[in-house]
């Protein structure tokens, strides 16, 4: 379990909600769903980012859009900062309290209110879990396509405000492509709706659009309307070893420019296969690799295996050591263990991890990388890549123990590094992880003053007060 | 000294023409003060000043541009058409940028070089230019396998109402650090900025495409089909109902398109025609007849000096598409996927139009004058006074003077 | 820091590699059955990790109500550890901080009379004596039609249905009894009919499979002691040698998960001296929550001299349908009927046991398997649940009890007894025939009717 730096914020005292407040917060979601005790507020002191603690002024879990826009109204009249919660699995500090504010988590707003099988839409409450979505509507032969890493504990109203991707997202787009309508409730606790399948003749803005990715400081969405698909009929899944990164990173290039959609593209380097071989969740990958690539194919069975094929032949062209193939589904899990579990293994072999985040073009990844290579031994760091490789979107794991000073003063040298590097060469510093408290510092890589003010005004365009998740995106 | 001396000597580079110097007027009776033409990000940003201080209105417009403005009152007219080019491609990386002036057949051409294309297709798409399809959020009948425009534009470069220059996006598939500015500039009808540069992702051509034909004596009697192929178990990339089509002597065709490998294509067409219960035609791009009927159903609605689009919940299209028809309102296309009926003509009028929308709304949907000139415009569905009023204060850090003129919609 | 904290800490810092890992993702969440009826991530196995760790900070006083409350809130169903992408042990981090919070505050009445008479021998065999006889004389069964649901009359009502749950099944005791089961409009005497059996019997096995002694336990020895003979019985038919093991006690499980790790060990050296002496290959046992702890002995005697010898006798244990599902066990007469199958927390999530039960079942021909939806969910069982938690473990055991129904099987069956009697009481309360029977009853059933205990 990691243990906290020393933060300038976590320093400041939470202040306690008073008992009026808080009374009347109950009367509104019922006496047990408010949180004040400072005893049971420790456990939201962080998200899925635990290098900052702060701990909250109080929690309320309401149920229904009904008590959030009245939860709300409160808060705003109080002048209470409000933070929005999903399952707190962020990577960014999306979640991260403020001294002196409120959470208002979603928990317990864990209904699909509505599953439109001839439209093929589905209706949801914010606290659905992603994975759960899909598990509701496969009796239908329907699914829910953004699939992000955490989905089966991550939030549709974290995606919303994330607008999370995943491994699939290569094929099938992220959650704006998929979001359709929202009930949103403001900061002052109005209620308001924007888009609707359906209605996209009206002529509105698209705040759809807008919101999602907004990080909770827009407001927070009670009911979310989202496209649903076909379940694709097979998936074909492909295991590359290469000697060399640049090997993969030529299969890749091949394969994405021979009319060939794979559903997805992953890469992990050398660094994360040592890790992965290393611990308990041993994938079977050959710890000399210098990469391996997995590349799956989903849709209609008859056309899979020449997809797997021709993907195949790029993979040798580009000199595969060796390319395995799933034929079952226990297979197919053995050939994504190695990328599925990385995390979990890096977790395991050092005291702390850093999971970085961003986005560069495809083409310039291999000199990324052996730069970030270059950048943990200037920095004595140990740094792992793991990274959809066909968006371009790479996670380099940096590895560290936090009671080391110096070298958590590396760390954040290093990732500044790597920011920058990414910056440089046409990226950006966030691909899905969003930029929360974590990335604040990095926004004037990618942003001139003249954007950054403009991103504060939106930010009042959607709540004038300021009171929704303060201290978040904008430095 | 007269404006446009005044702005030849502010801004030297501007090529600036009276509108005399024009074939004809740009909007029926209404004439601006004079056409610009900056030919950078820079010129439009000094424009904009220079137009503000003047008290003078802008429109953007370039080749191609069917828009109605919204305001009266002395304007200029913003020509983008120099703000020309491909800026930026590389083809590995699937991403491609141009200045906003740029007809889409330019970079539609170039991707094909390359074997790739950008997967949306609105009417008369290749004589536009990409600013104008992206402040329309123009689409065409892939909605149902590539998704609307805004997922395909990647990034842009825009001068706010007062001259700010702002990136926004990126040229990365997965580019936003910060809240998404970019969305509520796609479709947003020139309402908040003027665009000068536009990223978008292009996707490698696909192996095959098959287009799959039945047709019918009205649209009404192939929506139910056509609904039937969107809950099949495979999705094609585009489910579109049109007609009365002069090539087929005025008969409506439910046309699917299919994209992938052969033996998908194959397998996606059989399980199609299991799914719907008949077989289709297959049309071919070598036949004469074949081409007539998809550039007709192409193009319906981007020739005729009317068009109106209504938006339902593809469940509710039958009742809308036969109220349509009951007051005579046609040609159409049904975009059976998306819900969207396209409407075009020279004759449509004020109070079918009124009627088509009554019954769009009762559905749960709505409807939206895309052009129609300057007299005796109908209405279409409002927006809410919640949205209007998140609406108002974007267009305000947008464009605080309200130089812009938006295009009417 | 109180000394429980004190403790905590240094039992923590000492399971220093077992806490590490947690990197607060989150993925425990949606797997937790407090977490997901209550919201409160207090209540989630993440959250926890995270007072866990607040105690061993120095943050938080293991006596605060928050410790106490949550941490004894937890089901100890595991079903988070499957899905920690990191792999951390939360069942032994419980342990340790239940530990920490029974010293720092005593636990309630009824728990630590409860951890008293299990940890007792003699004090257990007059409960159990007691039990039976209620048991027999019907007034269980008839005082859960008539006792109230609210407050003391509903405690002691779960607490007499879930002894009237340990009665027999009655379809397996009478085979011409009909209307029984989940679903009580279905005839199926004639189902009931002893047949031939589907497929010639293979014979005494002449294979020795090796030598095993069964657990006994508590529970099972005091209420099922049908299971543990059966247990004896289908393990002979495939094979082993079966042994009589003397001495030995209460696996502990019990006072593990209650904080008193003292009687834990107490109780374990007992069973490991036991179980050595008789010298036998697999240490069998037939409650998923007995063989979970038994496992665990290693951990238990973590830097103790029993250490190794603990964790040798660990390696050791296997759960009675582990044994047969190895051996391919042999194949009885029919016993046709539906069953609703639940997978117990402490095999499927503790053990990673989860095809073998339904191995066992694909050797009774006839047997129409129906596994319950969310049926790797905890059914709120867990021990005394019911009883300590009234409110949350009637809605965690309600949900459970509407799966089971929706299945319209005839019969439940899960192979724990824990789990036997709390989905069992349930479906009492509700009115149902709460039928619930162990996977190798219904083996054992199947044999009889073959004739291979003849």
């Amino acid at each position: 379990m990691a243990t906290p730096r020393e933060l300038t914020i976590s320093s400041v005292m939470t202040q306690t909600l008073t008992p009026t407040i808080a009374d009347r917060l109950r009367a509104i979601v019922g006496q047990n769903h408010v949180i004040t005790h400072p005893d049971r507020l420790v456990a939201y002191e962080s998200d899925g980012l635990t290098a900052y603690r702060v701990v909250p002024r109080a929690v309320v879990l309401p149920e229904t859009t009904e008590q959030v826009s009245r939860v709300l109204a409160v808060l705003h009249g109080e002048g209470i900062d409000v933070v929005p919660r999903g399952a707190g699995t962020g990577l960014s500090g999306g979640a991260l309290p403020t001294p002196d504010g409120v959470i208002v988590g979603t928990a317990r707003m864990n209904r699909i209110l509505s599953i439109d099988e001839q439209d093929r839409l589905a209706t949801a409450q914010p606290g659905v879990i992603n994975a759960r979505l899909t598990e509701a509507t496969a009796p239908y032969g329907l699914y829910y396509a953004p699939d992000p890493s955490s989905q089966s504990a991550c939030t549709l109203g974290g995606n919303v405000a994330e607008n999370s991707g995943g491994p699939h997202c290569l094929k099938y787009g992220v959650t704006s492509r998929y979001v359709t309508g929202l009930t949103v409730v403001l900061a002052d606790g109005e209620v308001v709706r924007f888009g609707g399948a359906g209605t996209e003749a009206v002529p509105s803005l698209d705040l759809v659009g807008l919101f999602i990715g907004s990080e909770g400081c827009f407001g927070i969405a009670t009911e979310i309307e989202v496209r649903l698909l076909p379940a694709p009929e097979g998936v074909r899944t492909l295991l590359g070893i290469f000697d060399t990164m640049e090997a993969a990173g030529r299969a890749v290039t091949d394969i994405m420019a021979s009319g060939l959609m794979p559903a997805a593209v992953e890469i992990v380097d050398h660094a994360t296969i040592v890790a992965v071989e290393a611990s308990v969740f041993a994938a079977g990958y050959p710890i000399d690799a210098g990469a391996a690539l997995v590349i799956e194919f989903d849709g209609t069975e008859a056309g899979l295996d020449d997809d797997a094929d021709r993907a195949e032949q790029c993979c040798v062209a580009a000199d595969a050591r060796e390319v395995r193939r799933a034929t079952s589904e226990e297979e197919r899990l053995g050939l994504w263990k190695g990328r599925k579990k990385a995390f979990g293994a890096m977790g395991r072999i050092a005291p702390d991890l850093l999971v970085q985040d961003a986005t560069v073009p495809r083409t310039r990844l291999p000199e990324v990388l052996a730069r970030i290579t270059e950048i943990g031994q200037e920095y004595d760091l140990k740094i792992a890549n793991v990274f959809h490789a066909g968006d371009g979107n790479l996670h380099p794991n940096i590895l560290f123990d936090r009671q080391n000073a110096d070298e958590l003063d590396r760390v954040e040298k290093a990732s500044r590094e790597i920011m920058s590097l990414c910056v440089s060469v046409g990226g950006t510093i966030t691909g899905e992880h969003g930029v929360g408290v974590d990335k604040r510092g990095y926004m004037p890589l990618v942003h001139n003053e003249v954007e950054l003010e403009m991103l504060r005004r939106a930010r009042w365009v959607f709540d004038p007060n300021g009171n929704l998740n303060p201290g978040k995106v904008l430095p | 000294m007269t404006l446009v001396h005044e702005l030849r000597s502010a801004l030297p580079d501007v090529a600036v023409r009276d509108p005399s110097e024009l074939g004809g007027p740009i909007w029926p009776g209404m004439t601006p003060e004079f056409v610009a033409s900056p030919s950078s990000t820079e010129d439009v940003s000094r424009l904009l000043v220079w137009a503000a201080q003047e008290d003078l209105g802008v429109l953007a417009v370039a080749s191609g541009s069917h828009a109605d403005p919204v305001s009266d009152g002395r304007f200029v007219a913003l020509d983008t058409s120099l703000l020309s080019g491909i800026e930026e491609y590389e083809p590995a990386d699937l991403t491609i940028t141009a200045g906003a002036g740029t007809r889409f057949a330019t970079v539609d051409d170039a991707l094909r070089e390359n074997g790739q294309w950008a997967p949306f297709d609105p009417p008369a798409a290749r004589d536009r230019s990409m600013g104008g399809l992206v402040s329309e959020a123009a689409h065409g009948s892939l909605w149902a396998g590539y998704g609307a425009l805004k997922n395909h534009v990647l990034g842009a470069t825009v001068v706010t109402g007062d001259g700010r220059v702002l990136r926004l996006g990126g040229k990365v598939v997965k580019n936003v650090a910060g809240y998404d500015l970019l969305r509520s500039v796609v479709g947003g009808r020139g309402r908040l900025c003027v665009l000068t540069s536009v990223c978008l992702r292009a996707f490698p051509l696909p192996p095959q495409e098959r287009v799959l034909m039945i047709s019918a004596a009205s649209v009404a009697e192939l929506i139910d089909s056509a609904l039937a192929v969107g809950t099949a178990p495979v999705l094609p990339v585009s489910i579109v109902v049109a007609g009365p089509l002069e090539a087929l002597d005025g008969r409506a065709a439910l046309v699917v398109r299919l994209h992938g490998a052969e033996s998908t294509v194959d397998a996606d067409q059989a399980i199609l025609e299991t799914h719907v219960g008949t077989s289709f035609d297959r049309l071919t791009e070598a036949s004469d007849g074949a081409a007539r009927i998809l550039s007709q159903l192409q193009d319906l609605g981007a020739v005729e000096d009317r068009c109106v689009e209504v938006s339902v919940l593809p469940s509710q299209l039958s009742g809308v598409v036969s109220a349509a028809a009951d007051v005579g309102l046609g040609p159409m296309v049904v975009d059976s996927y998306a819900g969207r009926i396209r409407i075009g003509g020279s004759d449509l009028g004020v109070d079918p139009v009124g009627t088509l929308r009554e019954a769009a709304e009762q559905a749960g949907g709505a409807l939206r004058i895309v052009r129609w000139g300057r007299a005796d415009f109908p209405t279409g569905t409002p927006q809410s006074m919640a949205t209007a009023m998140l609406s108002e204060r974007l267009e305000s850090i947008f464009d605080p003077g309200g130089v812009l003129w938006p295009a009417r919609s | 820091m109180t000394a429980g904290g004190v403790r905590l800490a240094g039992a923590l810092e000492a399971q220093r590699e077992r806490l590490l890992p947690c990197v607060h993702c989150g993925f425990c969440l949606p797997a937790c059955p407090t977490y997901n009826r209550l919201g409160d991530e207090n209540d989630s196995p993440r959250g926890r990790l995270h007072l866990m760790q607040a105690v061993v900070e120095g943050r938080l006083d293991a006596s605060s109500d928050a410790f106490q409350t949550h941490i004894d809130r937890c089901l100890g169903c595991r079903a988070c550890e499957p899905v920690c992408p990191s792999g951390v042990e939360y069942g032994t981090l419980l342990e340790l901080a239940r530990e920490a919070a029974a010293e720092a505050r005593p636990p309630d009445m009824l728990t630590r009379s409860l951890l008293v008479v299990m940890g007792s021998r003699p004090l257990r065999g007059m409960l159990f004596i007691g039990g039976r006889a209620l048991r027999a004389t019907g007034i269980a069964g008839w005082a859960v039609r008539h006792l109230g649901g609210d407050g003391v009359a509903g405690t002691l009502r779960f607490a007499l249905a879930m002894l009237a749950a340990t009665t027999e099944a009655e379809r397996l005791g009478r085979p011409d009894a009909s209307a029984v089961g989940v679903a009580p409009t279905t005839d199926l005497s004639g189902a009931m009919d002893a047949g031939s059996p589907e497929t010639v019997p293979n014979g005494e096995r002449e294979v020795q499979a090796g030598s095993v002694g069964v657990l006994q336990g508590c529970v099972q020895d005091g209420l099922y002691g049908r299971l543990n003979e059966a247990t004896a019985r289908t393990l002979d038919v495939n094979g082993f040698n079966v042994r009589i093991v003397t001495r030995q006690d209460c696996c502990g499980a019990l006072h593990a998960h209650g904080g008193d790790l003292r009687t834990a060990r107490r109780l374990a050296r007992q069973n490991i001296e036991a179980f050595e002496r008789a010298g036998v290959d697999w240490v069998v046992v037939n409650a998923a929550g007995c063989g979970a702890a038994m496992k665990d002995y290693g951990v238990l005697f973590e830097g103790d001299p029993m250490e190794a010898r603990a964790s040798a006798f660990a390696e050791r244990v296997r759960d009675v349908t582990e044994l047969l599902a190895a051996v391919g066990p042999r194949r009885g007469a029919p016993v046709t009927c539906s069953v609703a199958y639940d997978h117990p927390c402490h095999l499927m999530h503790a053990q990673g046991v989860t095809s073998e039960p339904l191995q066992v079942l694909d050797a009774v021909p006839g047997v129409e398997v129906r596994v319950v939806a969310k049926a790797d969910e905890c059914c709120g069982g867990a021990g005394i649940y019911g009883m300590t938690h009234p409110d949350l473990g009637a809605h965690i055991g309600g949900d459970k009890v509407a799966a089971v129904r929706d299945t319209r099987a005839d019969l439940v069956c899960t192979p724990n007894p824990g789990c036997m009697m709390q989905i069992g009481a349930g479906l009492r309360i509700e009115g149902s025939c709460g039928d619930v029977v162990h996977p190798v009853e219904l083996l054992d059933h199947s044999y009889q009717r073959a004739g291979y205990y003849r």
